[in-house]
């Protein structure tokens, strides 16, 4: 299988478009959006400055990037044109392949976090301790997870036409009422009230607790692990049911 | 494992897709070193046949063992090698990289640079998979279902795509791995391919087996000839009947059409009846007709 995870993973890293998107994009929407925020003014509702705040929300949205966008289109492609029919007819576990596609893309998402924290450091003189950085990195790596299961059910659900469609809406509906474009204190509150409970939303909260030294909202943990059994659950389910159709 | 032991064995496998019995109470047995085609028209269940074969399905009824174990068994076990006709590559990738990934996959792999060779692939082994011609890709699945040491080599319609040329070097191909006594099955609606490489033939129709021989035998019963022509004036029919080598006649009027295992010898038998026939025609029948002509018999057979 780890054969597998390199050839997926030489094949991300030489797709220049895919990595434009999501390794420097993150951080060219970083500055443009705190380019011009002086470091003291603070987001309402929340006591971090904007640029430290922004920090957080383009790096969760560049690990979504990497995450959902290569994962989901790719597998439905793969699916309807018979490679994963054709991997079934090797050694390969039939759980192989979606692991070497989680894992290909976990390893995109990890430079795309990096890039955004040593921008806003070098630029924005984002300061931090040791120990946030350090949480910041692993919590946003590890919550893409979330975001991977997402892309793989929406591959297995998802076919032909459809999926860039379907994977565009989640993406884009999911990044800005998640608020990982803009706070979601600009919003109206009964958008608030929906921001809330989306996997974005919480996700970006976990990273702006760690900024604020705090321990997160057991609301935000619930509504990613909530995210994570559905969606991992759901995927397995529709791979399942791909694999007897064949 | 004794020499004697099955490489594919079906019992009685039936799969159906709606009220459609795309695969039925199909029973069939493969012995080592055999080269097999499995002929039919499209729609007569070859895919659903491999697919059951592979463990790609699972059968609604029915048993198919490879090897004595579950086809998902021999697979990991690395005895089957196998080139599905909707067998997609992976794209983005050259084709030495994929190539590298089906032997680092195969427990019995042999070395790329040798599987590259081997299916004529070695000029093209740079270049991205997305940007091969549909013969050069017929050439790498080729690849991937030779890159180990299997015992079984499945192979699903596998000259589709490629012109007259390659077609030869690639049954050339084909039959080295059959002389180095491996157990060859491949899926094709080609009479005449059947004809060049196996040395038995099972002819599918309708998800049955309808006929299992030697190419020269199924070359026999599906090689008929129609005949048509009209009569100046009304004959005896049962004179018409009693003409020699019929599989099949149709007299309507003064316009009658024959099958014919031979039809130099039925024409001359016309002639021989005082007869003049006009409009004389004599065609060879397709495959598909040849396969009807063929249920028809057996079914005559089994009244």
């Amino acid at each position: 299988m780890n054969s597998l995870i390199k050839l997926e993973l030489t094949r991300a890293l030489r797709n220049r478009k895919f990595l434009f998107f999501s390794v420097i994009y993150p951080s060219v929407l970083f500055l443009i959006i705190a380019g011009n925020a002086d470091s003291t003014t603070r987001v309402p509702g929340s006591d971090l400055t904007l640029p430290t705040y922004m920090m957080v929300s383009m790096a969760s949205f560049g690990a979504l990037t990497a995450v959902l966008m290569g994962n989901s289109e790719r597998i439905a492609k793969e699916r309807e044109g018979g490679w994963i029919r054709q991997l079934r007819l090797t050694t390969l576990p039939g759980r192989g392949y979606v692991l070497a596609k989680t894992a290909s893309a976990a390893v995109v998402s990890l430079p795309s976090i990096v890039i955004v924290f040593a921008v806003a450091a070098a630029v924005k003189g984002v300061t931090l301790d040791a120990w946030q950085w350090l949480a910041l990195t692993g919590a946003i790596w590890a919550g893409s997870l979330v975001f991977a299961a997402l892309g793989v059910a929406l591959g297995y659900l998802a076919s032909g036409d459809a999926v860039r469609p379907i994977t565009m809406i989640t993406y884009f509906g999911l990044s800005m009422l998640g608020g990982l474009w803009m706070p979601t204190t600009t919003f109206p509150d009964w958008l608030q009230a929906v921001a809330k409970w989306l996997p974005t939303h919480a996700y970006a909260a976990l990273g702006q607790a760690i900024e604020q030294s705090r321990a997160p909202h057991v609301q935000d943990l619930a509504v990613l692990v909530v995210s994570f059994v559905l969606f991992a659950g759901g995927a397995a389910w529709l791979y399942r049911k791909d694999t007897l159709k064949a | 494992m004794t020499t004697t032991a099955s490489v594919v064995a079906f019992d009685q496998v039936s799969k159906a897709y709606g009220s459609v019995r795309a695969v039925d109470a199909l029973t069939l047995d493969l012995r080592p070193g055999e080269t097999v085609a499995l002929l039919g028209p499209n729609g007569a269940g070859k895919s659903t046949t491999l697919d059951l074969l592979l463990g790609l399905k699972n059968p609604d009824s029915g048993t198919v063992r490879l090897f004595g174990t579950s086809p998902r068994e021999a697979i990991v076990a690395g005895r089957v090698g196998a080139m599905l006709q909707s067998g997609g590559l992976m794209g983005e990738v050259t084709v030495a990289e994929l190539v590298r990934l089906a032997c680092d996959l195969h427990p019995k792999a042999h070395r790329p640079s040798e599987v590259l060779s081997r299916a004529g692939i070695t000029q093209i082994a740079g270049r991205k998979v997305d940007k091969l011609s549909g013969g050069q890709a017929q050439r790498v699945r080729f690849a991937l279902a030779t890159a180990g040491d299997s015992d079984l080599v499945v192979l699903d319609e596998p000259t589709t795509g490629m012109d007259v040329t390659t077609r030869q070097g690639f049954w050339a191909t084909m039959r080295e791995q059959a002389d180095q006594g491996r157990t060859v099955l491949f899926a094709t609606h080609y009479l005449e391919e059947a004809d060049a490489v196996a040395d038995r033939v099972l002819v599918l129709h309708r998800g049955r087996l309808l006929a299992d021989g030697t190419a020269a035998e199924i070359k026999a019963r599906a090689g008929a000839r129609r005949i048509s022509f009209d009569l100046e004036r009304t004959i005896d029919e049962a004179a018409l009947r009693a003409l020699p080598c019929l599989t099949g006649i149709d007299i309507s009027g003064r316009t009658v059409r024959i099958q014919s295992a031979d039809a130099d010898a039925t024409v001359h038998a016309v002639y021989g009846l005082g007869v003049f026939p006009r409009n004389l025609e004599v065609a060879g029948l397709g495959l598909e007709q040849a396969f009807v002509a063929i249920t028809t018999a057996e079914e005559a057979k089994s009244k």
